[in-house]
């Protein structure tokens, strides 16, 4: 059914957000439906465009992943047989998976096998850092547990910096060319899976902001105005699933961290196409509303995705 | 030795005992770089280890005990037993100038002999001004200005010259071209180019000085190791108690070939009555295998025949130790410790100042191993003696909070070898807003691009909410301005390698001593009257989640 669909599309991505919520729809419609009557339900009549996102609980990580892709569909809808993947975590800093800076690497690597079952030809793992890459990748304990799936379509890397590439951004309002990572741009399906931590000056960090480890040049000059700039990047390379880490999150003193008493276990991930519904919905796990975070309000006005709660399709599982 | 008539390649088997010493010496070279793990190879800095004058002046300089530079004393034990072997089958710069010999024009006209007792004053003035606590050795140790030479100034030109033709193809050329170069590039990177770019302030400079002892090759086959290296002269000295000496203890003087060992020894080994000198034979060799009557050996036996006498006189040494007493006298007029620069920050763990640059023997090693190229050779900051010693400028790279490798890769512990948790609390400077540049005060717009990155758990960067005029609208606005809390501030100057601010950033790191009055009573006030967000998201009032 894959195919079907891509079929009619060009190139990337292998389908657009509206097509796939309307999928998840009705998958969740004829939940009870076997899978070949979900086949015969016709685009146009399932429910319009109400996103879904899925939230999940549990103490062992990648069990809870794959709980949360379940409504859904897994990550076939996403990726296609073939496809080269993105599996964007952040691995920004010099910190330790419990200190709750980077995303968790049994997060990590959950995510990867699940792409690799769905058939990706290519999954790759990276992240442009604040620190020192090669110790961020050590430190996060990414590296470590992506080499330990020990297949040759993964690979974990360092950023290259002759990767980047300018890009105009057309639907730019604050900034409008910016250099990105050559490995995201040309990525058949881009994951989004980024930690859900404070920021001092975002508010949150969460799944838009997540777009900072793909882009290059001076990150310091994107904090002026900085919501509106994160929305525009967004524009440009938009996450096909994003999958929020809040298994535990950073409380103060982010995005840095680096103390204890600031990180909150909560064992809970969020999974949505919709990366606003899935940054607004993750907000809350802050005891905030979704319009306190700048980027959030930023991305629903450019009409990037749902941050009003109560429209979106949220399951949990 | 017994067996002479089974003529073993003496020759070959020392230029294969120096290729692979070089070789190893390269290979740690290249080990001496983050690996993301935060422990360094332990032998990376061996060779500074080895060298009996980085041991002995800087014990001398810092009126201590240093127990990183044990390995020199097998140096000694083998030098005493072996003679001045180290120069011509180790030393990685003595085999590098044999390479580099080979193709420079060779010259009719040998410089005086004579030139050769000058090792031996450059020797006593390293020793006795370490004594009288001025390290000089950076500017004659031979592995300081090889290593140095290397890692600031050839080592990233190298990196540059090589990467430069792949980045080009990758980015010009069709895709059936860069199939064939990226996989060499990937090898290139992986086993043989270091990590990164890293580029040095001064790196002319280093290089000039290594390039100059090669230079010297045109004048005389190891000018530098016959006549001017003091690690040389050092190890010469004890050679002379050696056991092992090349035999008979002159030239022969019936020779029947074209040109007598004391015309071809590429260590002028022989005095003008054609004596061997031990302190300057290095056993390449050459003469045991040039001799065309099998009488030049090496042995162990006596022989009656004495060597060359002593040759640096008592004039000499008494010059040099009336240099070398001089040199720190008029340096410490020339130069107010009291008012050193205030961004002259030194690295984690790095002794007081005084001490500091007594011990460092400016290797360059942490330099080399710092992986945000963020420390650089000083010139004349801190004095004449100062040069090459290692200082972090924070507008080019920052301390890492987890990394330790300066303090490990150290020979001489000027820099400590701290814990990382001690190593984190170390205080190398404090950051200090400037108002007239930091983006919230002077244009009224947000950025805390300098809070973002400060590792501490307990931020030393808050910041208070004020009005500000926004520059670009001319209109007011809410903006967080920062300031350092600085009792909990390291210096560490990542505040300040981020600051987006071009050129001059809008936040530095200066010497905890040079933080004005009036910067400091401000900062304690502000702390007082904008707490840290101990609450932050009400989350945790919250109840459950």
């Amino acid at each position: 059914m894959n195919e079907k669909h891509a079929a009619g599309q060009s190139s990337r991505p292998i389908f657009n957000r509206r097509q796939f919520i309307n999928r998840v729809a009705a998958w969740s419609a004829g939940a009870l439906a076997a899978p070949p009557v979900f086949q015969l339900v016709p685009q146009a009549k399932a429910a319009p465009t109400q996103p879904l996102l899925a939230v999940a609980k549990g103490a062992d990580y990648e069990a809870i992943l794959t709980k949360v892709l379940e409504p859904l569909g897994g990550l076939a809808p996403f990726v296609k047989k073939g496809a080269k993947v993105v599996v964007k975590p952040n691995i920004g800093w010099d910190r330790t998976p419990e200190q709750a800076a980077n995303t968790h690497p049994l997060l990590v690597k959950a995510m990867i096998k699940h792409c690799l079952d769905a058939g990706a030809s290519k999954v790759m793992v990276f992240d442009r850092t604040a620190n020192d890459c090669r110790l961020t990748y050590v430190t996060s304990g990414i590296r470590k547990i992506v080499e330990s799936i020990n297949d040759p379509r993964v690979s974990c890397t360092f950023v290259d910096d002759r990767k980047f590439v300018p890009v105009k951004i057309a639907k730019g309002k604050a900034v409008t060319e910016w250099d990105f990572y050559k490995d995201a741009l040309d990525a058949d399906c881009y994951i989004n899976i980024p930690v859900a931590k404070h920021h001092c000056l975002a508010g949150l960090t969460l799944g838009l902001k997540n777009i900072f480890g793909v882009v290059g040049g001076k990150r310091g000059e994107l904090h002026q105005s900085l919501g509106q700039k994160i929305a525009d990047l967004n524009t440009v390379r938009p996450s096909t699933l994003t999958v929020i880490d809040a298994t535990r999150i950073l409380l103060r003193n982010g995005p840095s961290g680096g103390k204890l008493d600031d990180v909150k276990e909560l064992h809970t991930l969020i999974a949505s196409a919709d990366t606003v519904a899935a940054d607004a919905y993750a907000t809350t796990l802050f005891d905030m509303k979704p319009d306190a975070v700048e980027s959030t309000r930023c991305a629903a006005a450019m009409g990037l995705g749902e941050m009003g709660l109560n429209k979106v399709k949220i399951v949990k599982v | 030795m017994k067996n002479r008539r089974l003529r073993v390649p003496w020759k070959w088997l020392r230029r294969a005992v120096q290729l692979a010493f070089l070789f190893v010496f390269l290979w740690l070279f290249r080990q001496t770089e983050s690996d993301g793990t935060g422990i360094l190879h332990p032998a990376a800095n061996l060779l500074f280890r080895l060298d009996p004058l980085v041991g002995a002046s800087a014990i001398l300089a810092g009126k201590e005990l240093i127990a990183l530079v044990w390995p020199t004393l097998i140096t000694i034990a083998l030098t005493l037993v072996l003679g001045r072997f180290f120069c011509g089958w180790v030393c990685p710069l003595g085999t590098l100038l044999d390479v580099a010999h080979r193709p420079l024009p060779k010259r009719d006209t040998p410089p005086d002999p004579r030139w050769r007792i000058v090792k031996f004053f450059l020797l006593g003035v390293v020793l006795v001004s370490a004594g009288f606590g001025m390290q000089l050795i950076g500017y004659v140790n031979p592995f300081s200005i090889l290593v140095r030479g290397l890692a600031v100034a050839v080592d990233p030109w190298l990196n540059r010259s090589v990467t430069a033709p792949f980045t080009w193809l990758y980015k010009n050329a069709p895709e059936s071209v860069t199939n064939v170069t990226e996989p060499v590039y990937e090898f290139l990177k992986a086993g043989v180019l270091p990590f990164q770019q890293n580029a040095f302030v001064w790196a002319g400079l280093s290089f000039a000085i290594l390039a100059a002892v090669f230079a010297l090759e045109l004048v005389e086959r190891r000018f530098w190791c016959r006549n001017l290296c003091p690690s040389g002269a050092l190890m010469g000295l004890m050679a002379r108690f050696a056991l092992l000496r090349r035999l008979p203890t002159r030239v022969c003087g019936h020779c029947k070939a074209v040109a007598d060992c004391d015309e071809f020894c590429r260590m002028g080994a022989f005095d003008e009555q054609e004596r061997l000198i031990p302190e300057s034979c290095n056993l390449c060799l050459d003469c045991v295998s040039g001799c065309p009557s099998g009488v030049a050996r090496f042995g162990f036996r006596k022989t009656k025949a004495a060597p060359a006498p002593l040759e640096p006189s008592r004039r000499l040494f008494l010059a040099s130790l009336a240099t070398g007493v001089a040199l720190p006298a008029v340096a410490r007029v020339a130069r107010d410790g009291s008012r050193l620069p205030d961004d002259l920050i030194r690295p984690p763990g790095a002794r007081g100042e005084r001490e500091f640059l007594d011990l460092c023997v400016r290797c360059a090693e942490c330099m080399k191993v710092c992986p945000t190229n963020a420390l650089q050779p000083a010139l004349f900051e801190s004095g004449v003696e100062g040069a090459f010693s290692p200082r972090l400028m924070a507008e080019l790279g920052y301390c890492e909070y987890n990394c330790t490798l300066c303090g490990q890769v150290c020979p001489t512990s000027a820099i400590r070898r701290l814990p990382v948790a001690e190593k984190q609390k170390f205080i190398m400077g404090k950051a200090v807003f400037d108002k007239d540049l930091c983006i919230p005060f002077a244009k009224g717009e947000s950025c805390i691009t300098c809070e973002e990155h400060c590792p501490l758990p307990e931020k030393a960067i808050l910041f208070r909410e004020a009005e500000a005029v926004v520059k670009k609208t001319g209109q007011r606005a809410i903006v967080k301005q920062p300031f350092t809390v600085l009792s909990l501030c390291i210096g560490c100057g990542i505040c300040e390698t981020k600051c987006p601010l071009p050129g001059k950033r809008g936040v530095r790191v200066v010497r905890e001593e040079t933080v004005p009055p009036d910067v400091k009573k401000e900062y304690e006030e502000l702390e007082k009257t904008n707490p840290r967000p101990a609450g932050g998201p009400a989350a945790e009032r919250a109840a459950g989640y």
